[in-house]
């Protein structure tokens, strides 16, 4: 590694596990070679693997460090191997099948240097979809940005937006967020990404700054072949989930679900659904008899007993659960409530913006009789509570001037993902403008601005007859950083205005993307 | 709402590598630069050989410089591949023009046209075979159905009149070049067949059901 970079900068450290893929690792580390930050170090952990250290020899590269471990112990436990012996102000990551661009460090670096309140940026990278050819080189079928999403706290709990070889973070924040975890299989990257978000805002870079690699067939990814056990998948899922770090959380919140179920078999029912469908950090609190909660059997995490006198009505039991929870919101749940994705977040995300005088409804089953469950600021509860002292929870609320209400849309959570749903609900039907115009208006509302251009500008061209404002938002795109995808779509819209040339040349240039061999590369 | 992976990562681009090389074989073809047309439509046909657009894509290539042995051999390999591709039933058709074999030609224009009624290609083909042979009927009946979806298509509509002046109906050859005019005031084409047509009406046409 001779190329010279930027050295005036913070300590980098980039953490590359790797297991038996020596024919990609050479090119992974060589892109190392090419970053324009240099002062980084990085270091590689073999996890139990055909030795590698020829080809780290070969560098010659003294910020290259090597471990190789005999036993193969898994990628969290390498990743905790590496970072105990990190020095870097910053984390960065590098998979063995993996490419960083030459400006991935330094753009991570520039951005997060930049910002006050802000541990952790992440950039885009190409999902490159391969196979294996003659000699198992990889053939590249396409390279697409397959995720681009702007940080969103409340969905990045729901499922991982950022893909973790395109994270960097500052390397303190480990110390909350505590190491990888090694009883994980799979969706090691989201457990921690997910972890961090509970202790900073993320930012991310939209720009293309690397590639990762997926086999159309027979993908040797941990990652892919751990999905394939669907059940163990969705357990793993839900484990995260239920994931706590230690406390403070400045900020993420933190729901307390406070269960008033008629008797013990629905107790173990909600208590279930709240597990399955929960994905903003929980605690369940189940006030009681001590009877019947110890006729229970609950093997789930985050479940808080809180045992009541015989008897006691839901309002006692609700209070006996306000004085043991934690949580800044809580949400009240009775039997009938009904469960499914944002069952509670809708309410929690309402919630977040409340002045207190607000409890926003649940959804229920049907049109089922008794008390609406509702979220609202704990704190809040508290006062109504303590004012009406014994009286039922409804009539707590009134009498504290608190509606209870659905929340608006504005109010409630996913809403990009929910236009985004509609948007492709609007495609799928063949209504090509109206997608096109969702898309506008997602961009005005939610940013993730380069994303829904490509989608106005795809729609725009299938829709036909808006060539001109298609072409216009792909040379915007073209000019800020061409894709594959964002060239092909320029040059389909010029061919059709049979400016061929034009199409050629942005072909032409798409082609050295996918191939950079090719030709010169771009990026 | 609904809410899964397949909502959050979209799994798209598996064919993107193979589009960019066949929309290159493509503008280099219409550039006129076959060698290069040539080698990307293989280097396609490579990376998805179950397309048949590649084996179009050389097909046209080779009609263009002629050969049309190469031509006929990269349609058949079309169809073999796509037994309903209406490009490779259209590029045969022309196959068969180039060679004088207007009856075969026309009946894979037809074929074309039953895959896709907007092929411009077999259209225009099946006009000109059309007029080699003298017939014009179910020509016609195509280049209506294809109008009444592109209304405003002038050398469709061109063919249309042209194909009535010669089936002897003058008048409705009249209005279609009438209509091209009105869309297209220079188009000396349409003015000539119109003058034609006119002098001829009042003569000659014999009064319709």
């Amino acid at each position: 590694m001779t190329t010279p970079g930027r050295t005036d900068g913070p300590l980098v450290t980039v953490l590359v596990p790797t297991f038996n893929r020596r024919w990609t690792l050479r090119e992974a580390l060589g892109s190392l070679a090419a970053q324009t930050y240099a002062n980084f170090e990085a270091l590689v952990v073999n996890d139990g693997g055909v030795s590698v250290r020829d080809i780290v020899d070969r560098l010659a590269d003294p910020r290259v460090v090597l471990t190789e471990r005999e036993a193969n112990r898994g990628k969290a436990a390498s990743l905790n191997e590496a970072l105990a012996h990190a020095r870097g102000t910053y984390v960065a990551y590098l998979d063995d099948d993996d490419i960083l661009y030459p400006h991935h460090l330094q753009r991570l670096v520039e951005t997060l240097e930049a910002q006050d309140d802000c541990g952790v940026a992440y950039t885009d990278l190409y999902k490159v979809h391969y196979r294996k050819g003659p000699g198992g080189r990889r053939e590249v079928l396409g390279k697409v940005v397959s995720v681009s999403r702007d940080f969103d706290r409340f969905f990045l709990c729901c499922f991982n937006h950022t893909l973790h070889v395109s994270v960097m973070h500052r390397r303190d924040l480990l110390e909350r967020t505590g190491p990888y975890d090694e009883s994980l299989a799979v969706l090691i990257d989201w457990d921690m990404t997910r972890r961090l978000a509970f202790f900073t805002d993320f930012v991310h870079v939209p720009e293309v700054t690397g590639e990762f690699y997926a086999a159309v067939k027979g993908s040797d990814r941990l990652s892919e072949k751990g999905r394939q056990d669907r059940q163990a998948f969705i357990a793993t899922t839900l484990a995260i989930r239920a994931a706590r770090p230690p406390k403070p959380w400045p900020k993420m919140p933190d729901l307390s679900v406070v269960l008033l179920p008629g008797d013990a078999p629905a107790a173990g029912d909600l208590i279930r659904n709240v597990y399955a469908w929960t994905f903003m950090p929980y605690a369940v609190y189940l006030p009681m008899p001590e009877a019947a909660l110890g006729r229970l059997r609950i093997g789930l995490p985050n479940f808080v007993p809180v045992p009541t006198p015989p008897g006691a009505d839901p309002a006692a039991r609700l209070d006996a659960a306000l004085a043991r929870l934690e949580g800044d919101h809580v949400a009240v749940v009775p039997p009938d409530t009904a469960f499914g994705i944002v069952w509670a977040e809708d309410a929690l995300h309402a919630s977040l913006g409340s002045d207190g005088r607000t409890a926003f409804a649940l959804q229920r089953e049907g049109d089922s009789p008794g008390d609406p469950g509702f979220v609202m600021p704990a704190d809040a509860l508290r006062r109504v509570r303590e004012a009406s002292a014994g009286a039922p929870v409804v009539e707590s609320l009134r009498a504290a001037g608190v509606t209870v209400r659905p929340p608006t849309p504005e109010e409630q959570s996913l809403r990009f993902d929910r236009a985004l749903q509609q948007a492709e609900g609007l495609e799928q039907e063949g209504n090509w403008l109206r997608a096109a115009d969702c898309y506008r208006r997602m961009a005005e509302a939610f940013a993730n601005t380069r994303w829904m251009a490509y989608r106005r500008a795809r729609a725009l061209y299938e829709a036909g007859g808006r060539d001109a404002d298609a072409l216009d938002l792909c040379r915007d795109l073209n000019r800020r950083q061409p894709t594959a995808d964002t060239l092909l779509l320029e040059a389909r819209l010029h061919r059709r205005a049979e400016r061929v040339r034009d199409a050629v040349d942005r072909l032409q240039h798409a082609r050295r993307i996918l191939v950079p061999e090719k030709g010169t590369p771009c990026n | 709402m609904q809410l899964t992976a397949e909502h959050v990562v979209v799994e798209e681009g598996l064919e993107q590598h193979y589009e960019v090389l066949k929309e290159l074989g493509d503008c280099h073809t219409s550039l006129g630069h076959y060698d290069r047309a040539r080698q990307c439509y293989e280097e396609a046909s490579v990376l998805a050989p179950e397309k048949a657009g590649p084996a179009v894509g050389l097909g046209v290539v080779e009609l263009q410089v002629t050969n049309l042995d190469a031509a006929d051999r990269a349609f058949r390999r079309a169809l073999d591949l796509d037994p309903g591709c209406a490009e490779a039933y259209a590029g045969l058709g022309m196959v068969r023009q180039h060679g004088g074999r207007f009856q075969e030609a026309f009946d894979l224009y037809m074929a074309c046209l039953d895959q896709d009624a907007d092929n411009l290609v077999a259209l225009l083909g099946l006009f000109q075979s059309s007029c080699e042979m003298g017939s014009f009927a179910k020509v016609i009946r195509y280049l209506q159905v294809y109008l009444d979806r592109h209304p405003g298509d002038t050398s469709v509509l061109y063919c249309l009149a042209t194909l009535r002046a010669r089936d002897g109906q003058y008048r409705e050859a009249a209005r279609a070049a009438e209509e091209i005019l009105a869309l297209e005031p220079e188009n000396a084409e349409a003015a000539a067949l119109l003058e034609e047509v006119r002098r001829r009406e009042p003569v000659t046409e014999a009064p319709r059901p």
